[in-house]
């Protein structure tokens, strides 16, 4: 492999150790939090009013997991919603998302409609989220939505169809005519092309999004502490309730906070390539 | 079974054509960003035209013109947000795009240990900023934290982090900046990846040392991204929320609350609704007119560059 002389990590012996420095302090930085989160998970109540009681506990104790995770407690609950949101969210976020960004793809709109509408999408992204959060829990409690997963899923797929719109778009615009072309020469129709073939051969595109989607839903705070209080309750909002509290939880919230990480962790590390080709999408083509 | 959605595929088509179908399969996500993102948007502007307070009235009341817009001059906790709030978005911006920069310049290349150190660098921007709060919240404890754990053993003075007016501002800043350098990190990796290797070996035959080609190739072919980085990374700092409530819910006293903080308590914990909807269209107002003008000097650069 060659290696690029142009950049400084590859210099001289010196050079080479500061860097490697900087780099692996980096590393340490980044992980040090995460080993201190997964260690109060364990860690045994009484440890948590010691000063000195170690970075790691001296003993492991798996209770706040049994707590979470047992199912006639009210936290297990909470999991369920978030699996449940995270689910729905995700499916109904990339099929919309699929759907339109083809269309947008593919008809001929007039008067540039097509750019309009795709702008349109992007400006989700450019307003500031709380400015509509409270008129969205005004319209929920309305449509007598409120507090229901599907109040939380709608404005989880309305913030994240964005993304998948445009992820999607490049991928199809990109999508070679000619086999399209020939299938249709086969005698199939558009939605026979569009399901049997165009799609089956952007999997990779549609991970991606559905990656995204997926950590946005299950991250998401705001709109499901607004709309989503009680029965519709995610893990996001109830490890926030535990600021009112004192050291004392350290261990629940801990494990729960172990919950809400590790699932993403191990998938980032997992789908590392689709993530990072959705995260840097258009940023840097465009 | 197959075969019968097919034929019912195909006899759709024949009768609302391609481009029915075609029109059809955009309703959806444009029906849902409507309900979910633009009308209550242009609800929350005519909100905060009317007098209404959620514990008081169930429905908005009488229209009272640009009242709730006059009350932010008199909101003495707002104007103290507004500057915390920029000062808060300049830090954490400043120091995280200057930090994944170097990073991700210390970082470009192949093989395993590389692939997987940028890995890692990622990780803290994909999971939940609550979670980032909580975790240091525990970080930062005064008293059973790990660093004033680390800090006393090693014979320094262990501060009230997160219970001190000055020192919980400088924390949200620090926690800030570890949980969305890795955004500036990962973009600006995948950008130098993909610099133009021709020219970077010519200013290298050219016997331009490695400080040269940054600072005269590489620095000017990224500002374009570089921009957009800032654009980002100012929007989002600007509407911190998730942090601020998970470390130090805007205290101690007002010393924290940040400007999404103070809607979100206006709006979701006193139901001021019309007021926390004025507060958030000047907000608004002012991000575009920020996201407007970063635009325009991009596009500037680019055609500079271009020609």
């Amino acid at each position: 492999m060659a290696e690029p002389a142009w950049n400084a990590a590859y210099g001289n012996l010196p050079k080479r150790v500061v860097v490697t420095l900087f780099v692996v302090v980096a590393l340490l930085v980044t992980l040090a939090p995460f080993f201190i989160l997964f260690g109060n998970s364990l860690r045994p109540s009484d440890e948590f009013m010691s000063e000195n009681a170690g970075l790691w506990p001296s003993q492991l104790t798996f209770e706040y997991y049994a707590d979470v995770l047992s199912t006639n407690g009210s936290t297990f609950r909470i999991l369920l919603n978030s699996i449940i949101v995270t689910t729905a969210t995700t499916i109904v976020s990339v099929t919309a998302g699929c759907l339109l960004a083809y269309g947008l793809a593919r008809l001929r709109l007039p008067f540039r409609l097509s750019t309009v509408i795709g702008l349109t999408f992007l400006v989700v992204r450019f307003y500031p989220k709380i400015a509509i959060a409270i008129p969205y829990f005004v319209l929920m409690r309305d449509f007598g939505l409120r507090d229901t997963y599907a109040a939380v899923v709608i404005a989880h797929v309305s913030m994240t169809l964005p993304v998948v719109v445009w992820l999607m778009l490049s991928f199809f615009e990109d999508f070679p005519r000619q086999i399209e072309q020939s299938a249709m020469m086969d005698g199939c129709g558009l939605l026979r092309r569009f399901f049997s073939i165009v799609l089956p051969l952007t999997t990779p595109a549609i991970a991606t999004a559905a990656l995204l989607t997926a950590f946005f839903s299950w991250n998401e705070f705001l709109f499901a502490s607004a709309v989503g209080p009680l029965n519709a309750k995610t893990l996001p909002v109830a490890i926030s309730a535990f600021i009112t509290d004192k050291g004392t939880v350290w261990g629940q919230m801990s494990a729960m906070g172990t919950i809400i990480v590790l699932p993403v962790m191990v998938l980032a590390l997992i789908a590392q390539r689709y993530l990072v080709r959705g995260l840097t999408a258009g940023a840097v083509k465009g | 079974m197959q075969r019968a959605i097919w034929a019912s595929a195909d006899w759709l088509e024949e009768k609302i054509g391609e481009r029915g179908i075609l029109a059809a399969f955009m309703v959806p996500a444009i029906a849902i960003v409507i309900v979910a993102q633009f009308y209550p948007l242009f609800y929350s502007l005519y909100i905060s035209f009317v007098d209404w307070t959620l514990t008081r009235s169930m429905e908005p009341g009488g229209f009272v013109g640009f009242a709730n817009y006059a009350k932010m001059g008199t909101d003495g906790v707002l104007q103290q947000t507004w500057g915390r709030t920029i000062w808060f978005a300049v830090a954490s911006t400043g120091a995280s795009t200057i930090l994944g920069f170097v990073l991700a310049y210390l970082t470009v290349g192949e093989g395993r240990t590389l692939r997987i150190a940028r890995t890692i660098l990622i990780l803290p921007m994909v999971i939940a900023p609550v979670a980032v709060g909580t975790i240091w919240r525990m970080m930062l404890s005064a008293r059973v934290g790990p660093i004033n754990e680390v800090l006393r053993g090693i014979g320094l003075p262990a501060p009230d982090w997160l219970g001190d007016p000055t020192l919980a501002m400088v924390s949200i800043v620090v926690i800030d900046v570890w949980e969305w350098t890795p955004f500036v990190f990962v973009i600006f990796a995948a950008a130098l990846s993909s610099l133009p290797s021709e020219v970077l070996k010519a200013a290298e035959v050219d016997g331009a040392t490695s400080w040269q080609i940054l600072k005269m190739v590489i620095l000017p072919m990224l500002a374009p991204v570089g921009l957009l980085v800032v654009m980002f990374r100012l929007l989002d700092a600007l509407l911190t929320l998730d942090i601020v409530f998970t470390t130090t819910f805007g205290g101690p006293g007002f010393a924290t609350h940040t400007l999404s903080f103070w809607i979100y308590q206006q709006g979701l914990r006193y139901f001021n609704i019309s007021y926390s909807a004025a507060i958030s269209w000047a907000t608004l107002i002012g991000c575009m007119v920020m996201v407007g003008a970063l635009l325009v000097w991009r596009a500037r650069i680019s055609r500079w560059q271009g020609a």
